[in-house]
């Protein structure tokens, strides 16, 4: 249950944040895919949430 | 790039007919049904998400506001990131009660078929502008493509196709709430068809169009910055707002809510989607920009459908339109077979039915079904309808926008319904019906006429002047949609119904439903009372399904079992006609019994439901149903039969004892009232319940395994400051306990015969010494050989007498040996013959015929009593066994150092039950009151401690019937040892 708040905070800290993202585009100096990237961060940070998840549950 | 109408008319049936041949396959089983229901079939279903707005639509926005375009994904993947504490607890509620739509869920939690009718109606308003958005890329490909004059006739026609295909596999069963494999697969297939082709759209921009990463890198450096000069980056405001309205449709939306919720799928499944969607997502975000791009390098121009349908341009080769065009085709085709399917469910459900009730129907399901195919073919029908008057003088974000801000104005209703139980009905609707009216006097009036927006900013928000109006729509509509909703439902009563039915919804709580007795008493009255509404062919049907479904018989008739079994007819009533009709027809055709008195809470359930809730507990409430669950196995384990009874006479708790004791289990009899228990439990415990005392004493009661003495106690459960009354009762097997009472007075008794018998045997060998003395003398006082006759006559008498006094003297004396004291020769033959007179003493024996062939000569080490004692067992229980005249057979024979003493005999034999048991104490197979049970046990420590063994075979090696008891003892060696054991597997 505890990871279901860190998965709340991941979420609404992600909102706040998420412009950021914008600044990306046609930007010199800055990669093109690097929302992309951030985004498949995120996807493995839910991955491992989901892990532990299983194991608290368990 | 220009085609004929003829290939893609080709092009497009083909890729229906793909569809058509996917969902035939999955249907005769072609592909197994491990790949059909695998996760990642239901991960792509899920991809129905992407519309046709993520093909073209994203090209336009990420034209006009850059990464702006990935609110459409990134609001959707932090909705499924949220599963667990969002989607998880809607999906328990749509399985738990059969809610297949938004419609429904809303319905059931404010009790109110009106509330249904209005989510619909809204529903139906905001989906209008997304269905046409799909047939309107569909007519503006077919444009692109053939610079055909009248694209929308070809619409019309893959319109027709999609309804067609949405008949025949998406309504042929009544019930929305369902896993339809068939469907399920088929949009999968359409996900991954829109990802690879919009995975390879990708792919050529990046390596042909550009020479891959680095290339595009150097171009957005160098000549490509020019071309993004049009583009505006959103306002952080307008992106967060952007985020919220499409996390919103994720689960609001009727196509996702149908796929997410409707298709019965498991929280696992639900649970991996957290990840496995966004990963979707992005793979098919991450070519948009490259697309945008890679057409912006070679130079094309935005055409009158503006910079949505820049794929086409990317090269002049027909294979890449070809891409693009299935792309977009197969993204429309998938949300709108799910969306026409979610729509004609809730029109169905909260328009139709509410309007014309399916009373009296002659067959339900068919008038049904056939009502459900009529409205999916109208709403796409809609669809097309609305894209030729409206859609086609709109660009696709202000059509997709007007859909998707029209959709969240249920957003509010929906939080609240899972985490506020304090908002009511009346607020839920002031607010939705206010948020709509912003939301249509905002967006609707430019759409359908030219004309401006009606937004009337409120004092405050000035500030707002100026920005794009869906931002200031949003906006108004949403916060006055919330303050409304919260305010009036503050200001205004809340209904029981809807005070339950909000619990039911609300996360953190857990139902406590009340227990009322029904009218109807068993499964088949169900049926009778519910045939009045459904018919007796559908209701027959509907109740042998949630009989079914609960494992319980038509002929059940516990009240608790009938309250589930309520509870799942409404729940199966809801998949099949919405919650509203099902819970009128309920509450009206099933209704609970009004002469019961009050009504108190339903434990055994509450406490099932928390079972199922435990691993979502937390912090002090997980410590406290730690306890709960502790106390209540420590009642479950009680080695004491225990049974509690509510106030109303309904069993709340059987234990694990009492099971063991009445061999009915737990589950069979919980629920039940006491008069319903079966025989002799109705009585005794009607008996105590009805008792002045608390306590009954030693029962006698027959069970199965013969007579047992039940000892019972009970307690009252009221409390002055506890609702919750009833009685518990402790019922003791106390019958072991009454036995050896029973016996221990026998022995008792036994014992004063014994010493009485001893008494009166040594007072009469004093006069037979007499006797025998005399005769003696006369012998020698006399010549004549008739008095000499008699007197060795009267000698030979009393010596008779005197072996059968001291015999019984002997065996009135007859203790335990004492250990470690040496045994003495014993001959056998004379245990036997003196056990044989003290045997005939008892006159019931008479009539047996006993055979005495132990060898005189053969002697034991022994105790003489003990075996004396061995003996009259034995030849006791033969004599019991045998028929009048049977023989029974006493014979010894030498094995080694071990002496093989049988007595056999032509009895009835033992009973195979009791065969294993016969050492034990109390076992016996005599009829009640004749045996104790104790002469075996006996015999068997007697003989183990001469070191001895005992078999017994009934019957007899060669007899048909009979027993053999054998006893192996240690044969009398002159050198004083004692020989080994005896072989052990004899």
């Amino acid at each position: 249950m505890y990871v279901y708040r860190l998965m709340l905070f991941l979420v609404f800290g992600g909102y706040l944040l998420s412009p950021l993202l914008m600044s990306g585009w046609a930007n010199p100096g800055v990669a093109w895919y690097r929302p992309f990237l951030i985004w498949g961060v995120l996807i493995a940070l839910t991955v491992w949430l989901e892990q532990k998840r299983k194991l608290d549950e368990r | 790039m220009s085609a004929s109408l003829a290939s893609v008319l080709a092009l497009g049936t083909g890729y229906l007919l793909l569809l058509f041949l996917c969902a035939l396959a999955v249907e005769r089983g072609w592909i197994p049904s491990r790949i059909a229901r695998h996760p990642a079939v239901y991960t792509l279903a899920l991809g129905v998400y992407a519309s046709a707005w993520a093909i073209y639509g994203s090209l336009e926005l990420a034209s006009n506001a850059g990464f702006g375009y990935l609110a459409y994904y990134l609001g959707v993947a932090g909705a499924f990131l949220l599963a667990p504490v969002l989607l998880v607890p809607i999906q328990r509620l749509s399985r738990t009660y059969q809610l297949s739509s938004l419609a429904d869920l809303f319905a059931f939690r404010f009790r109110s078929r009106w509330v249904g009718t209005l989510v619909t109606l809204v529903s139906l308003l905001a989906v209008i502008p997304l269905l046409a958005l799909q047939v309107q890329t569909m007519g503006d490909a077919i444009f692109l493509v053939t610079g055909a004059a009248s694209p929308s006739l070809l619409a019309l026609v893959f319109c027709g196709l999609i309804a067609l295909f949405t008949i025949l596999f998406g309504a042929r069963h009544t019930r929305l709430h369902a896993r339809h494999d068939t469907l399920l697969v088929t949009i999968a297939l359409a996900s991954a068809v829109k990802l690879g082709a919009m995975l390879a759209l990708g792919a050529f921009a990046l390596f042909v169009v550009f020479d891959g990463p680095a290339d595009l890198q150097a171009w957005l450096d160098g000549p490509g910055r020019a071309a993004q000069a049009g583009v505006e980056h959103l306002d952080p405001a307008q992106w967060r707002t952007l985020l919220l309205l499409f996390f919103a449709a994720a689960f609001l939306m009727p196509h996702m809510f149908h796929i997410t919720f409707a298709e019965t799928l498991s929280r696992r499944t639900l649970l991996q989607a957290a990840w496995t969607l966004p990963l979707f997502l992005l793979l098919m975000a991450l070519p948009v920009p490259l697309i945008l791009w890679g057409a912006q390098r070679v130079g094309a121009e935005a055409t009158g459908g503006g910079a949505a349908y820049l794929a086409f341009a990317l090269s002049e080769s027909w294979w890449v339109g070809a891409l693009a065009f299935i792309a977009g085709l197969a993204a429309a085709s998938g949300t709108m077979i799910i969306i026409s399917l979610a729509l004609s469910g809730m029109i169905l459900n909260h328009l139709v039915l509410v309007a014309h009730p399916p009373v009296d129907q002659p067959d339900l399901y068919r008038w049904l079904r056939w009502l459900r195919r009529a409205l999916i073919g109208a709403v796409i029908l809609g669809g097309w309808l609305f894209y030729r008057t409206v859609g086609v003088h709109h660009d696709l974000t202000t059509l997709g926008l007007a859909a998707f801000i029209g959709m969240a104005q249920c957003l509010p209703g929906m939080l609240a319904l899972l985490y506020w139980p304090g908002a009511n009905r009346k607020g839920m609707v002031s607010g939705l019906v206010a948020g709509t009216l912003i939301w249509l006097a905002g967006l609707w009036p430019p759409l359908l006429t030219g004309l401006p927006a009606l937004v009337l900013l409120p004092p405050g928000l000035e500030g707002l002047t100026g920005e794009p109006v869906w931002y200031i729509v949003t906006l108004v509509s949403l916060a006055t949609n919330i303050l409304i909703l919260i305010l009036v439902s503050l200001a205004t009563r809340t209904s029981p119904g809807e005070r339950a039915a909000a619990e039911a919804c609300s996360v953190d709580a857990v139902i406590r439903p009340k227990r009322l007795p029904l009218e109807a008493t068993n499964g088949e009255e169900f049926k009778h009372y519910l045939a009045r509404a459904l018919g007796e062919d559908v209701a027959s049907r509907e109740v042998d399904r949630a009989l079914a479904a609960l494992h319980l018989s038509p002929l059940e008739s516990r009240p608790y079992a009938l309250r589930r079994l309520r509870d799942r007819i409404q729940a199966n009533l809801s998949g099949l006609m919405g919650p509203s009709v099902a819970q009128d027809i309920v509450d009206r055709y099933l209704p609970y019994r009004q002469d019961g008195g009050d009504a108190t809470e339903d434990i055994h359930f509450v406490e099932s439901r928390l079972e199922a809730y435990r691993t979502r507990l937390t912090g002090l409430a997980r410590e406290l149903d730690g306890l709960r669950r502790y106390h209540r196995r420590t009642l479950t384990r009680l080695p004491v039969g225990l049974c509690a009874f509510g106030d109303d006479g309904e069993l709340l708790m059987w234990n694990d004892a009492l099971s063991t004791l009445t061999g009915i289990p737990g589950e069979s009899v919980i629920g039940a009232r006491r008069d319903s228990l079966p025989a002799p439990w109705d009585e005794l415990l009607g008996r105590i319940l009805a008792e002045p005392h608390s306590h009954l004493y030693k029962q006698p009661v027959e069970l199965e395994g013969g007579l047992r003495y039940l000892t019972l106690h009970k307690a009252e459960l009221e409390d002055d400051d506890d609702e919750r009354g009833g009685k518990v009762i402790l019922i003791e097997d106390h019958s072991e306990m009454k036995w050896l009472e029973d016996e221990l007075v026998h022995a008792a008794r036994l014992a004063s015969i014994g010493q009485l018998a001893a008494g009166v045997a040594h007072e009469i060998g004093n006069p037979i010494t007499g006797i025998s003395s005399l005769a003696q003398n006369l012998r020698y006082d006399t010549d004549d050989p008739q008095l000499l006759e008699t007197a060795g006559q009267i000698q030979q008498l009393t010596d008779r007498v005197s072996r059968i006094v001291s015999s019984l003297v002997g065996f009135a004396h007859g203790g335990r040996h004492v250990a470690g004291q040496a045994f003495a020769p014993v001959s056998m033959a004379t245990v036997t013959d003196e056990a044989l007179h003290l045997i005939h003493l008892a006159r019931s024996g008479e009539d047996v015929d006993y055979h005495n062939l132990c060898p005189p000569d053969l002697v034991v080490q022994g105790d003489a009593q003990r075996l004396l004692q061995v003996m009259i067992n034995l030849l006791g229980n033969a004599r019991d066994a045998s028929e009048p005249g049977g023989r029974v057979v006493v014979d010894a024979t030498p094995e080694g150092e071990w002496l093989l003493v049988t007595v056999t005999d032509e009895g009835h034999g033992i009973d195979e039950r009791v065969r294993d048991h016969l050492f034990e104490p109390f076992t016996t197979t005599k009829p009640p009151g004749e045996g104790t049970g104790l002469g075996l046990p006996l015999v068997y420590s007697i003989i183990a401690e001469h070191r001895g063994q005992i078999d017994i075979d009934s019957p007899p090696p060669g007899q048909p019937c009979g027993t053999r008891i054998s006893l192996w003892l240690p044969l009398n060696r002159q050198d004083g040892e004692s020989p080994d054991e005896p072989d052990s597997d004899r």
